[in-house]
């Protein structure tokens, strides 16, 4: 089995605070993998990190067996991005950041506008592809934000949160397109706190929490009979009552007389 | 009374939240605070003072300063503090609040604050100044409360009426525009006085016999007058602050209602292609297409473009005005605007800010990021040298030296190749991050000030030092020298790039944190 993603004690930290506590995150080439945990947990960091975007206080990452940090050339060539917050170039429209995108990393300009051509259209964003990004919805900036990752063709993609803030519409579209481009052998590693979807996706599963690494592994060795769900509350330790403590006033059962 | 006790409170809890933690803005606060004590004071003292003035003259001054403060508060919060917590209506239409306690809160939020304390203290300084006997004083206070109540009404309408506008892009756009054109404007009674049109005085008298018929100028007018002129005039004065109030209220009502910001966007035109008739296809190009669209579209960059050709004009203009004009004042008019335009590469990276990533995470050697900034250069310079060589011809021919056209843009581009050398060490150097939103005060993110200070520095005198080798003989007479300045600036260009990508190229990951910081 090969590795698409490999780090070896991955750490950093801001000031006191210990955000990635030095993990050993494995991703097997070819698979659809979720990088889930609770807010605060490390994921965005880590992922900024391996796409060489933050600079680690220690440890290394490796994608397809090159140095993220001593290999940048071949690293960035086979790498494909959508971070968290979806920054793009805002006063482009979608169409020119594709445009951009392409060109910025040498491919031919014919190639590129038949690429992003078909991409607008699969994503369902041929009508808005001459407006500017900056007037785009939440779910129209994932999409481009996925078609300008996907434009390279790379052989491994990170997407930060893809879903967060999307319609299901949208949703399902960017779904089959992650699905199609994972069955060709390519590596998807995205992070998101929707179990059902990582449940629904994946056949590998990440767990971190509090920094680390928790759990790892094919989907259905980490969930072990359980619902993703239920063996993620376990893993990181939810609460332990179910908000029997206060909260007596609320709901309709006891209302007093106004 | 309630409403108005909660309000107050909501306001300085939300001041004393925004101070919290942050170590940059407390800081600031103090500053602000010092500010507007030494405002208040020194307005106070010098309205007061104005009792020593003939009293006609000081009637007119008074007319005219509270004139100046209704516009002040009408046009200051647009352009300097947007859409503060506590004025943004939309925060608090889900509250079961009605309209009229919506705006009794609101008009108290608006009283509560440092600024609005300093206007009243300097108001009321007024009382000191101008009023004679006991009916003067007696209006006095009212006008002086009237004038209060009138600017905040005022300004809470404005900026209620024009909030579904700055809520949109494209408002905001506009606005970041016309900041501008403000600041500009306030410029103007400084260049009237320089150019002695007439005597003080008579202005100051044309100008307020226009500005006493103002709402402003009539409270100031009937606390001078202390009759019953007065009386009736500060009786209008207060049906104008019920007008207003009014007015605010249905501005109010109707913006809670209205959806938040439009949605109906614009199409922009296909790219024409021309870039790529001239630069190979590639990244380089790609750069290029993109910094074009960017110098159009881009509101920071249109302020910045614009504001460089004017400085540069100002400069020229002045030194016109200072006696001799020689052969030297075209090239120095235009050097000075190649270098005002150059000076904005000094921090390259900051409008991009936080999708900066983009290009970072195709950038895999320091070639890339040589490239970038050689883009980045050269869409400046197809803007930049068309202007240059109009802004020569322009004043070639205003100060009669048509001989000086040739050599001043020859110069010109010598300057501008220099500041893009310089600018791309700076910009690597001394990263930082351009607020979204243009305001007048500041040009860098919370707590990067310092940054911005001494990149800007930075580059002006790393430019001038550069240019040493070919001021001198200029300044000898020498003109033959502004031959070999259009390829000492390219020599000068390739080097600061070769340099700062060099440098950059390791930092990537910190250049992106710090033009990504939060604004």
């Amino acid at each position: 089995m090969t590795e698409a993603v490999r780090t070896h004690g991955l750490f950093k930290r801001y000031g006191p605070q210990i955000a990635v506590a030095g993990i050993d995150l494995v991703v097997p080439a070819g698979s659809f993998a979720g990088l889930v945990g609770p807010n605060g947990a490390g994921k965005t960091t880590s992922l900024s990190m391996i796409t060489g975007l933050l600079r680690p206080d220690g440890g290394q990452a490796e994608i397809d067996g090159f140095d993220v940090w001593r290999d940048p050339v071949e690293v960035k060539a086979r790498i494909g991005v959508l971070p968290e917050g979806l920054r793009l170039f805002e006063r482009l429209s979608g169409r020119e950041l594709l445009l951009y995108n392409g060109r910025l990393r040498g491919i031919p300009k014919a190639d590129v506008e038949q690429r992003a051509g078909e991409l607008l259209r699969v994503m369902d964003l041929a009508d808005a592809a001459d407006k500017l990004v900056v007037d785009y919805s939440t779910g129209m900036r994932k999409k481009i934000g996925l078609a300008a990752a996907l434009l390279h063709n790379p052989s491994v993609l990170f997407l930060d949160e893809p879903f967060e803030g999307v319609d299901p519409v949208s949703a399902n579209t960017l779904t089959e397109v992650l699905w199609r481009y994972t069955a060709s052998g390519s590596t998807v590693i995205f992070s998101s706190h929707v179990m059902d979807l990582v449940e629904r996706l994946c056949d590998w599963v990440s767990v971190m929490s509090a920094g680390h690494i928790v759990a790892q592994g094919p989907l259905e060795k980490v969930r072990a009979g359980r619902s993703l769900n239920q063996a993620f509350l376990e893993l990181v330790g939810g609460p332990r009552d179910n908000g029997d403590s206060g909260l007596t006033w609320l709901g309709r059962g006891k209302q007093e007389p106004a | 009374m309630n409403t108005v006790a909660l309000f107050a409170q909501l306001k300085l809890r939300l001041l004393v939240g925004n101070l919290r933690g942050d170590i940059q803005r407390k800081l600031g606060f103090v500053f602000t605070l010092i500010m507007s004590v030494f405002v208040s004071v020194i307005g106070f003292l010098l309205m007061s003072l104005l009792r020593l003035a003939p009293h006609d003259v000081a009637a007119s001054i008074v007319v005219v300063v509270f004139s100046a403060m209704l516009i002040g508060w009408m046009v200051v919060p647009l352009l300097a503090f947007g859409l503060d917590d506590t004025l943004d209506p939309a925060r608090l239409s889900l509250f079961p609040l009605p309209t009229h306690r919506l705006a009794v809160g609101m008009f108290t939020a608006s009283a509560t604050g440092v600024w609005p304390l300093a206007t009243l203290i300097i108001t009321a300084g007024a009382l000191v100044g101008l009023a004679t006997g006991v009916g003067g004083v007696l209006l006095g206070i009212v006008a002086v409360l009237l004038q209060f109540a009138l600017c905040l009404v005022a300004s809470r309408l404005v900026t209620t009426a024009l909030s579904s506008a700055l809520r949109t892009r494209r408002g905001r756009d506009v606005l970041a525009v016309a900041a501008i054109f403000v600041v500009l404007l306030a410029q103007l009674p400084n260049l009237l006085i320089n150019s002695d049109i007439g005597d003080p005085a008579g202005m100051l008298r044309g100008v307020a016999a226009l500005l006493r018929w103002t709402p402003s100028g009539m409270a100031a007018h009937a606390m001078a007058d202390g009759g019953l002129t007065g009386l009736a005039e500060l009786a209008v004065v207060a049906l104008v602050v019920v007008v207003v109030g009014w007015l605010w209220i249905k501005a109010l009502s109707r913006a809670l209602v209205t959806p938040d910001s439009s949605t109906r966007a614009a199409s922009v035109r296909r790219g024409s292609g021309l870039v790529d008739r001239f630069v190979p296809s590639g990244p380089l190009a790609a750069v290029v297409t993109k910094e074009l669209k960017y110098i159009r579209r881009e509101p920071r960059y249109r302020v910045g473009w614009f504001s460089s050709v004017v400085v540069a004009l100002v400069l020229g203009f002045s030194v016109t005005r200072s006696g001799e004009v020689g052969a030297s004042m075209p090239i120095l008019l235009t050097a000075s605007a190649g270098m005002m335009i150059a000076l904005q590469s000094a921090n390259s990276f900051g409008i991009d800010g936080r999708s900066l990533w983009m290009n970072a995470v195709t950038m895999g050697s320091e070639r890339g990021l040589s490239t970038d900034l050689a883009g980045r250069h050269l869409a400046g310079a197809l803007v930049a040298a068309p202007l240059l060589a109009l802004l020569a011809v322009g004043a070639g021919l205003f100060a009669g030296h048509p001989e000086a056209i040739v050599p001043a843009i020859l110069i010109g581009l010598g300057a501008l190749g220099t500041g893009f050398g310089v600018g791309s060490v700076t910009s690597v150097v001394i990263p930082y991050t351009l607020p979204e939103r243009m305001n007048a005060f500041s040009g860098a993110a919370p707590g990067q000030g310092g940054q911005a200070f001494v990149s800007g520095l930075g580059a002006l005198l790393g430019i001038s030092l550069l240019s040493l080798p070919f001021v001198v003989p200029l300044l000898f007479g020498l003109l033959w020298v502004s031959v070999l300045a259009p390829f000492y600036g390219l020599l000068a260009e390739a080097l600061g790039r070769r340099l700062g990508a060099k440098i950059g190229f390791p930092r990537l990951p910190e250049l992106l944190a710090a033009v990504s910081r939060p604004t």
